[in-house]
């Protein structure tokens, strides 16, 4: 069973069509691609998905619930997690205190107690993010900015974790490392889907890839299936004659 | 019929008039992104000064205008463009709000220096009140009339200079992306100092014809708190629309006059409503707002805030109580009720740091709820009569969740907004509490009982007895409110290392990462406002039981704004930030303008250079807040820096101690006065890190610690002649330039 579905979700900003009827899903267990053209609409689907944008039609179904008409916090209470495209990390917290802040969210909201001190410890080993612990986040590398809105997320225990470009500002070893950590996550049995422009980590690392063009989508499938749709290459060719 | 027109038109006048003041405010807003408070700070020095030249030096109308409106008007947009608010960029709402805060309380201590407040001034109508002309059988006087047209004019000239102007464009253009603007080739500064000349101008045009319109003497506060009417006003159009923003103007104007025309005459309280009218229709326009839509906004100001930890908190709470025991003991003692008031309103205080410095929420009224936790406890708890009376724990503890509860009602419909709106609606409150409940001095009946909220204008505060603890002694009391404000410190000091104050910093620097982590952000705020109000309400208690008989001059709005900027000036971050701003708000100000005013009473032949002294202090004091752009991180924060270079050089500080314990015995002794003792203790302590530098330069690091790196330096080069063809050779310019035709000159 998905973990996630949307069903025939459109948006429109003003007169134009943002996303056109867009139905998929994305599995537990694997790592799912989002990919498309510049303004294809990957940006808008994600905020349909995480509830920072409202649709005009069609439904949003998490876990087998609608969660049309929630919002981010409910969300995200349900076991949704995302990263942030352009970097939302808590400047005047410490690396630590950054993960540390989302286990402390998650035992105000639930009421079992949870042990966030061990918790953090336990993200931040997996992260790989021990050695800057006590550095102060807006003083580290974009690249491992990146990771630590990871960790931030994992400390939520998501079922679901969205990743938007993850890869941007990382090098190459660290987006290696990277990858290896989100198949590490799939492993585990959380659904990742990740908004990538960086195309051979996207074919490399997903399971399954949908492709957005223009609002639509155009295809879903296997890195392979992908690649040998016509539609795809006309999208990425016509754009990139543009380009 | 007739009265009814009358009223609709005197309505639309004033209407006319809030829709002057409120369109200079929405252009400013819009093209700068700083709410300048001090818009009708402008407006009030704008209609003395046109009383000055026009009654006073008795120079023709038109020269006044021409004076107050061709120059005071645009000098002060100007002044305040390029002094202050270019160095506004990358800094936190709180910081842009104090600078117009400040910029506000120096122009009304300014207005009340230059213009004796005791002297009534009524300014009469342009034209006269003799010319008129008659409409539909209504009678407007030609001031009037000019009113509306000039209102007319603006509403037609605004949209063509936003649609039509090219500056309009520019300006737009000016909030959205002032980047994009510079690289397109323009000046986003000089587009946005000229809507500050506009719209302050617009600010004066407002003060000068208001006035008359409402009638009575120029009076400076009142005048001042024309923001919150154009503000009002400006909210039906959600601070962008000018069309909009016009009619709430309108609809404002039209109220109030229908209140005057048709309320009953046995409603008393509507004299006080009316004051309160722009209040109650912003409060119910946040209410009707829509809900905005949460967006990543993560960048990084330029405030920064260490947090100590509790271990630390406990030594410095120790350190204070101390300090405050010892100084109590060379103090005059008719001078400890005045040291308890400065503690008192660092408790006060203490509700900013925790609101704004840990939450980044905003209160610019804490004493309005410091009124309402007085008022509950004096009118719950007091027990016993005339000398015996005394505060039970009952009426504290009552008057402490008074406050808690109407901070959260308050915060309600503002919360769900941005920061600016919480702003705004509280300083809206704060004008009610002043204007509607503190003056309800009458006794009056109401669901059969009769009562007055402020029984005569002044309450006579008895202070607490706990069992066998009386706190009628002025020491016991001094020193349990110092206790209290260590106890709360050291206590906020834990909260913000708590869960609680991690999730506090994590809202502050980003909401959206915040919700999408599951955090439930209203209900975050909600409880950090309540928490804050109550704070501001015990101190408020601690303040009226220590003067013991409390007016409403001890609530007003100036006193809550110069509390919060003295504690933004300290440190809005740091529990000393609130100690910094407390004292000096409750105490600092007071000793300074008595040690005067003693002096002038002894040296009469000096009583007008001190009292000059006196007033240059209290415009200082205003306008202190305005340095906050270049330091939004408050002058603590650099004083532990420095003092952090000390760390290993201990023996300067052994010796400074040292020296400190010598001052104290002379003070002890009386060779040194309170005064010269206080002086010496902060030269000593502010000029230590300079003393370590020189005595120790091997241990004692200069300046900051970072070298700064090359690329926020910058690296000039020449350029050099012949440098421009090379580029354009290998750009391949003139190759395009030699197909297409064009002339070289061209470039």
């Amino acid at each position: 069973m998905p973990v996630l579905e949307t069903q025939g979700v459109s948006v429109r900003f003003g007169g134009n069509v943002a996303l056109r009827d867009v139905s998929l899903t994305i599995e537990p267990g694997r790592v799912t691609g989002l990919i498309g053209p510049n303004g294809a609409g990957k940006t808008t689907m994600f905020n349909c998905v995480t509830g920072m944008q409202t649709v005009a039609s069609g439904r949003v179904v998490f876990d087998g619930r609608d969660i049309t008409g929630l919002g981010p916090g409910g969300r995200a209470r349900l076991g949704m997690a995302r990263t942030f495209q352009r970097l939302e990390l808590f400047l005047s917290l410490s690396v630590r205190d950054n993960i540390r802040v989302a286990g402390d969210i998650v035992r105000a909201n639930t009421r079992h107690r949870i042990d966030v001190e061990a918790e953090t410890d336990r993200v931040l080993e997996l992260a790989g993010l021990a050695d800057i612990a006590g550095e102060n986040v807006a003083e580290i590398p974009t690249g491992r900015a990146r990771v630590v809105e990871v960790a931030r997320a994992l400390m939520t225990r998501p079922k679901l974790l969205l990743l938007d470009e993850p890869a941007s500002g990382q090098t190459e070893q660290e987006s290696e490392r990277f990858a290896d950590l989100l198949r590490e996550l799939a492993a585990d049995g959380i659904a990742v889907c990740l908004v990538e422009h960086d195309l051979p980590l996207v074919m490399s690392l997903c399971s399954t890839i949908h492709v957005l063009d223009h609002g639509t989508l155009i295809a879903s499938g296997t890195a392979a299936e992908v690649q040998r749709s016509p539609e795809v290459i006309a999208a990425y060719i016509g754009t990139e004659a543009v380009a | 019929m007739t009265t009814f027109l009358t009223y609709t038109a005197l309505g639309l006048v004033l209407g006319a008039v809030y829709a002057i003041a409120a369109s200079g405010l929405v252009l400013t807003y819009n093209t700068s992104g700083i709410f300048n408070f001090a818009h009708g700070a402008q407006a009030m020095i704008g209609a003395f000064t046109y009383y000055q030249l026009d009654v006073a030096w008795d120079l023709p109308a038109g020269v006044a205008l021409v004076v107050v409106l061709g120059v005071l008007g645009p000098a002060m947009g100007w002044i305040q463009h390029a002094l202050i608010m270019r160095g506004l960029r990358d800094t936190e709402q709180i910081t842009r709000i104090v600078v117009t805060v400040a910029i506000m309380l120096g122009l009304v201590a300014l207005a009340q220096w230059l213009w004796d407040p005791q002297e009534a001034r009524i300014p009469g109508m342009l034209f006269g009140v003799d010319r008129t002309v008659t409409v539909l059988g209504v009678v407007l006087r030609y001031h009037e009339v000019l009113c509306l047209v000039i209102a007319v004019a603006l509403a037609v000239g605004l949209r063509v200079l936003f649609n039509r102007s090219r500056l309009g464009v520019l300006m737009r253009a000016t909030v959205d992306d002032p980047d994009l603007l510079s690289l397109a080739g323009h000046d986003p500064d000089r587009v946005s100092a000229r809507a500050w000349m506009l719209g302050s101008t617009l600010a004066v045009l407002a003060g000068v014809l208001i006035t008359p319109v409402i009638g009575g003497p120029l009076e400076a506060n009142a005048l001042t708190l024309l923001v919150v009417d154009a503000f009002a006003a400006a909210l039906f159009g959600r601070l962008k629309s000018i069309p909009l923003t016009f009619l709430g103007a309108i609809v404002l104007g039209l109220m109030n006059s229908y209140l005057v025309a048709y309320a009953p005459s046995e409603w008393t309280w509507v004299g006080n409503l009316r004051q309160s009218l722009a209040m109650i229709v912003l409060f119910a326009i946040l209410i009707l707002l829509r809900h905005e839509r949460l967006r990543g906004t993560a960048t990084r100001s330029r405030e920064r805030y260490e947090v100590p930890t509790v271990r630390r908190a406990v030594v410095w709470g120790g350190v204070f109580v101390l300090a405050v025991l010892a100084f109590r003991q060379i103090i005059d003692p008719s001078s400890v009720g005045v040291l308890q008031l400065g503690i008192a309103f660092a408790v006060i205080a203490l509700s900013q740091t925790l609101l704004t410095g840990y939450a980044g929420e905003l209160n610019l009224a804490p004493l309005a709820f410091s009124a309402i936790a007085t008022l509950v406890a004096f009118h719950a708890g007091i027990q016993g009569e005339g000398l015996d009376a005394r505060m039970s724990v009952g009426g504290l503890v009552a008057g402490v969740v008074a406050a808690a509860v109407t901070g959260a009602i308050v915060a309600v419909p503002a919360l769900r907004l941005r920061g600016l709106y919480l702003a705004l609606a509280t300083l809206a409150f704060g004008v009610f509490v002043s204007s509607m409940i503190l003056r309800d001095i009458q006794e009056h009946t109401l669901f059969g009982k009769t009562f007055a909220i402020f029984p005569n204008g002044n309450l006579l505060f008895p202070r607490l007895a706990i069992g066998p603890v009386d706190l009628a002694d002025d020491d016991v009391f001094l020193m349990v409110t110092a206790v209290l404000f260590a106890v709360l410190g050291v206590g906020l000091v834990a909260l913000r290392n708590s869960g609680y104050g991690r999730r506090l910093a994590a809202m502050k620097d980003s909401p959206a990462a915040s919700a999408m982590l599951g955090q439930r952000l209203l209900r975050l705020k909600l409880t950090v406002f309540a928490l804050s109000t109550a704070i501001a309400g015990l101190g408020g208690i601690l303040m009226s039981m220590g003067l013991r008989s409390v007016t409403k001059e001890h609530f007003v709005f100036t006193m809550s704004l110069s509390l919060v900027m003295l504690a933004v000036i300290g440190g809005i971050g740091y529990v000393s930030g609130a100690l910094f701003g407390g004292l000096i708000a409750g105490a600092g100000l007071t000793a300074i303008v008595t040690l005067l005013s003693d002096t002038a009473t002894e040296h009469p032949q000096f009583e007008e250079s001190l009292g000059l002294v006196s007033h240059i202090i209290l415009v200082g004091a205003g306008l202190a807040g305005i340095g906050i752009a270049q330091n939004p991180s408050g002058i603590l924060h650099d004083v532990f820096a420095a003092q952090r270079r000390l760390a290993k050089a201990p023996e300067i500080r052994y010796g400074a101690l040292a020296v400190q314990c010598v001052l104290y015995a002379l003070a002890w002794f009386d060779v040194l006065g309170t005064g010269t003792f206080v002086l010496l203790s902060l030269v000593l302590w502010l000029s230590l890190p300079s003393i370590g530098a020189a005595l120790r330069p091997e241990k004692v690091s200069g300046g900051s610690a970072r070298p700064v790196p090359p690329e926020l330096i910058g690296i000039d080069s020449d350029y050099p002649p012949g440098l421009a063809d090379r580029l354009d050779e290998q750009l391949g310019v003139n190759a395009l330039r030699d197909r297409r035709g064009v002339s070289h000159a061209g470039a």
